[in-house]
């Protein structure tokens, strides 16, 4: 009996996929280029396609936007990726079996709670009228300080990157044979230098893909720079928001989503990219 | 094991379909069978509770109330997104959404013949299409204005210059650009010399006051700002109505709606009746209902935005929004509203370019 091509097998995912992720988005992109006349909603219907929404974008503080965007994302991106990288190690190598249990199923119960939340609770606890306030001012800290309130979306960003980063690299680490470092210790390498030798290379692809996950949640992330940024620290995707939900400008909204979306994918590309360079090398 | 015979399985069965029926009846929150069920946007916190108590009050109609998320303009796209098929039997909203919406065509219009409460608004204030016909019934009347804690601003304040105090480092919550329709920029502008078609003074001093640390929050959604300066993170903000009701509950606020040289505009809030819906009858009389005396004061009572129509009575906690004719000449200033919406997407970008960057 003749089998079934394999294809079929791929193509009601693929189908699905096609509709509910390229479709939009090329919907998306087609009204990134559709002009809007300011007072009504939305685009223009049957007027001649434009790049004014693009040139609109081509300005000093448009690019301030994406670099605070990026700036904040990568700092508490790789600032996760250290305490996580710790945390899972620690886990991992040091921890009984039953405190392993209990230290995955926190974690996991983390990723449960609403963002929200933990985002409000930041605010509440951390911010300008917050029982930290007289703390933060003894140590000349002023809590409306701009770079306060980064810090503070970055601890947001935190909050969140922490638990998922740490339960990401767990396998990881599991998967590299403790034998090997104490191998390296066996020749003489410091513990600091075994771990920089033997088990971070050998943790690389974890590292990529818990980095990677950790940067996209923060470079999309709408909630936490809206609540805890204050108004003053604003991210790509808050000025998205307000394009489509206050001005009902959607083909500029569409133009700056399109332009986060090939920043995010080249920076994914040379980030992979890199990573596997290193390791071919 | 034990077995379950045919005559117990019926019994049961019976038995559970009795409870079940009983239970419905009994628990079934609807009213009577002649009420119609409209869908209606409405803003949160006190302007639901009091629709709410506006809709109990009556048993024509049962409502299913959606919220506006964020600010009036939020709900367009999602309207738009459905037309011609709207979601929506009506929708609450001012100046800045009815013109948006009016512009779209979405609007019934309305008459005193199909909401006859209409003869006691003041015609003045209705919202007309490019026909000259109502489109829009206003039910309330709020004021967009600088208001301060009294326990805990360092200053009084009493002009525009005093926002520029170092004293009020941080103190200050400012609409962001997509909140109370930017008409507070349009106050800097008039103190500047300028008006809402010459806004270069007004950015000016936006400029300065962002650069001077005076600005603690930029409010972008109405709790932002009621939470800045209940929490006491802020202690001055130049917002709209509820929001400062809100905080004036607990604490002591300072409205400067008659202060010379700090100006007051006025917006009206009101009803938006959509086309394409079923229930545009009922609909109809619900807002008839909502705008007649007694519920007009009971809205402004616990929404604490002042009535429109003649003949409600109007709270003592709202005499701040109370003018006599000469009052109204020296402390509201009314904007060429066709101007300032048509502005709104240009103003914003301006904000995000010239203003963000330095806060």
């Amino acid at each position: 009996m003749k089998r079934a091509p394999s294809i079929f097998f791929y193509l009601p995912a693929g189908v699905v996929f096609s509709v509910f992720f390229w479709l939009p988005l090329g919907g998306l992109l087609l009204e990134s280029f559709r002009p809007f006349t300011p007072g009504r909603i939305g685009a223009v219907s049957d007027a001649p396609l434009t790049l004014a929404n693009y040139e609109e974008l081509l300005t000093p503080s448009f690019l301030e936007f994406f670099v605070q965007t990026l700036r904040i994302s990568l700092f508490a991106s790789l600032v996760g990726l250290v305490f996580s990288f710790t945390l899972a190690y620690w886990i991992t190598r040091r921890m009984s079996p039953r405190g392993r249990a209990i230290a995955i199923g926190f974690f996991v119960s983390l990723m449960f709670l609403s963002v929200l939340v933990r985002t409000y609770a930041l605010e509440l606890t951390f911010g300008a009228a917050g029982p930290f306030r007289a703390i933060l001012l003894s140590f000349g800290v002023y809590p409306n300080s701009r770079g306060y309130i980064e810090v503070l979306v970055a601890a947001g960003l935190l909050h969140y990157i922490v638990p998922l980063a740490t339960l990401t690299l767990l396998t990881t680490i599991q998967n590299v044979d403790p034998r090997l470092f104490d191998a390296a210790q066996t020749l003489g390498a410091p513990g600091w230098r075994a771990h920089l030798s033997v088990t971070l290379p050998l943790c690389r692809d974890g590292l990529l893909a818990a980095f990677l996950f950790s940067f996209a949640f923060s470079i999309s992330a709408f909630v936490i720079p809206m609540i805890l940024g204050k108004g003053r620290v604003l991210f790509v995707s808050n000025l998205i928001y307000n394009r489509f939900s206050e001005i009902a400008d959607f083909p500029s909204g569409a133009a700056i989503s399109a332009v986060l979306f090939a920043v995010s994918i080249t920076i994914v590309y040379l980030t992979t990219r890199y990573v596997n360079r290193r390791e071919a090398g | 094991m034990t077995k379950l015979s045919r005559r117990q399985a019926l019994s049961a069965t019976v038995a559970f379909g009795g409870v079940s029926m009983a239970g419905g009846l009994l628990g079934s929150p609807r009213p009577a069978a002649a009420s119609t069920e409209i869908t209606a946007v409405e803003w949160g916190g006190d302007v639901v509770d009091a629709m709410k108590q506006i809709e109990a009050k009556q048993n024509q109609v049962k409502v299913n109330w959606v919220l506006h998320q964020g600010g009036s303009g939020a709900i367009l796209p999602k309207i738009k997104a459905s037309w011609p098929h709207p979601e929506y039997d009506y929708v609450s909203g001012w100046e800045g959404s009815f013109n948006g919406m009016v512009k779209e065509d979405w609007l019934v219009p309305v008459t005193t013949q199909t909401v006859p409460n209409l003869a006691d608004i003041p015609q003045k204030i209705i919202v007309k299409n490019g026909k000259g016909e109502w489109a829009a019934v206003p039910r309330a009347i709020g004021g967009i204005y600088c208001a301060y804690r009294k326990d805990t601003s360092p200053i009084e304040i009493k002009s525009i210059d005093d926002l520029f105090d170092s004293r009020l480092k941080g103190k200050i919550c400012w609409p962001g650009p997509t909140q109370a329709m930017m008409l507070p920029l349009v106050a800097l502008a008039l103190h500047g010399g300028g008006n809402e078609n010459n806004m270069e003074p007004g950015w000016a001093l936006m400029k300065k006051l962002a650069q001077s640390g005076n600005i603690g929050r930029v409010g972008v959604t109405d709790t932002d700002f009621s939470t800045s300066l209940t929490s006491g993170e802020t202690s001055v903000g130049y917002y709209s109505e509820p929001q400062l009701t809100a905080v004036a509950k607990s604490f002591p606020v300072v409205r400067l709606t008659k202060q010379e040289g700090v100006p007051t505009f006025l917006y009206q809030s009101g009803f938006a009746i959509l086309k394409n819906r079923p229930n545009l009858e009922a609909t109809l009389a619900f807002v008839n209902f909502c705008i007649s005396p007694e519920m007009s004061s009971l809205y402004a009572e616990v929404a604490g935005e002042a009535p429109l129509n003649v003949k409600a009575k109007s709270p003592d906690a709202l005499k701040h929004l109370a003018f006599t004719p000469q009052e109204f000449d020296k402390y509201v200033y009314v904007p060429d509203f066709n101007v300032v919406l048509s502005q709104q997407d240009a103003w914003s970008k301006r904000w995000e370019s010239e203003i963000a960057p330095l806060l």
